[in-house]
Formats: structure tokens, sequence, C-alpha cells
């Protein structure tokens, strides 16, 4: 490097860093595969525990929808004509 | 086996990787505490490292993006207690005490100090440690073109910056 003149380190600095350096494998514990995954895992729960509660939360808030049979047998019990209830129909 | 890989990489990287780091944050202790960072992400990533790029630019990219993590905090905790960027530049030239260039060299040093992060990087790789810039397209992920204009803006603001102080 060119300017490696303009600076300087202490006495000793890279031999002392190397050793340093070299043991950092006996103490940073890698990261296995599940502990890798954890935070994908958790995010996936989250994500399915959120369907669950919305869907849970619709289902007691929001009012039954009638089938069509049931619509039908409504539009008969009614007044109207069959041309009427026709036009009703799907 | 990964140990003794490892041990390879702290025996080829670790000076060069110093003065790479030293050059882009200027201060012995930070460039120190930046290289022990850095080394920790490689012992860590070097069971994922899977060969697509040369050892050497992988190693490179892994310290360029602490140095400028570590520049881009210091950044804000300066912006926070509102205090100036440039002044803080000058400071952490003047006062690393393993500094021992003259007037000029301090001067240039400040000049290249106060260049936006990621274009501090790029200067000094390419003016300091003559790296093509293929290279240093692949260690920082920006095209060639981009580092060339890059560069030159670089230089001209220090020729700018050189002429102010």
């Amino acid at each position: 490097m060119k300017n490696k003149s303009s600076y300087s380190v202490p006495e000793g600095y890279f031999e002392d860093l190397q050793r340093r350096l070299s043991g950092i494998p006996a103490r940073e514990p890698r990261r296995t595969a599940v502990r890798r995954l954890t935070p994908y895992l958790a995010l996936a729960a989250s994500f399915a525990l959120i369907v669950a509660v919305g869907t849970a939360v619709l289902r007691k808030t929001v009012p039954p929808v009638a089938s069509e049979q049931e619509i039908i047998e409504y539009l008969i019990d009614s007044d109207m004509t069959l041309a009427q209830i026709i036009d009703y129909l799907p | 086996m990964q140990d003794s890989e490892f041990n390879d990489i702290v025996r080829e990287y670790s000076e060069p990787l110093y003065w790479h780091i030293r050059g882009i944050v200027n201060s012995h202790e930070d460039a120190d505490d930046i290289l022990q960072d850095t080394f920790v992400k490689i012992w860590r990533s070097l069971p994922d490292f899977r060969g697509e790029s040369a050892v050497s630019t992988w190693v490179w990219r892994i310290a360029t993006n602490e140095a400028l993590s570590f520049l881009r905090k210091r950044r804000v905790r300066a912006m926070l207690q509102f205090k100036s960027i440039d002044e803080q530049a000058e400071r952490t030239v003047s006062g690393d005490p393993w500094f021992n260039g003259d007037e000029a060299a301090r001067k240039l040093s400040v000049a290249i100090a106060k260049l936006p992060d990621k274009q501090r990087a790029v200067f000094h790789m390419r003016y300091y440690e003559e790296m093509p810039y293929e290279q240093i397209a692949e260690i920082t992920g920006t095209s060639v073109g981009a580092l060339k204009a890059s560069y030159h803006i670089a230089q001209k603001k220090i020729k700018e910056q050189l002429n102010l102080l």
C-alpha cells in the first residue's frame, strides 16, 4: 500500500494480532443450521398465528352468508312472481 | 479442517486487511476493532463460502462492509450529537498517535477522510491499494462505470480540499 509509511502500529502488533485472531474459532461458537433457521421459523410461525387469529375473528364477527338454495327458498316463499325470481337468480 | 482454512486466511490476509481497513477509517484503534469483527464474520461465514468468488475478494468484501458499517454508525452518532462530520474527520487523523506522516500527508489524509464513506473506500482501493476496477466492482457490488465516475469525483474533491487546507 502506497501510504503505509504515513501510518504506524504498536511494536509487535501484527504478531499479537495473528495470535488473537487465531483464537477466534475457540471462543466464537458457530451458528448451527437450526439456529440459523430460527428467525425464519419464527417469522413463519408469526404469520401462521396472524392468519389463524384473523380467521377466527372473522368467523366470530361476520354474519354467515346464505347459500344459493336458501336464497331460492326465500324468494319462492315471498310474494314474487316467477319472472321476478328468475331476474334475481345468477 | 475449517480451523486450518481459517488460520490460513488469518496468516495470509490479516496484515493486508488491517491496512485496507486502516486506510478507510484512519484510526489504529478503530481499525483493530473492525478487523476483529471482520475475522469473526469470516469464521462464521466460512461454511457458507462456496468459492463463487476468490477468497481475497470475499474477505475484502466483508472487511469493506464492516468498515463502511462502522463509518455509518459514527456518522449517525455525530449527527445526533450535532457534531460537524468534517471536524470529526480532522480530529480522527490529527488525534491518531499512530499517524506519523508529514504535514502534506496529514492534509491528504484529512481531505480523504472528508469524502463520503463509500467514495472514500473506493478511492482507497484504487489509489492506495492499486486494485483494478473490476475487482473493486466485485467487492462493492458497483458497476465499473460508476466506480470510475466515483473515483474521478473523489480526485476532484480532494484537490479542492487541499487548496482549502
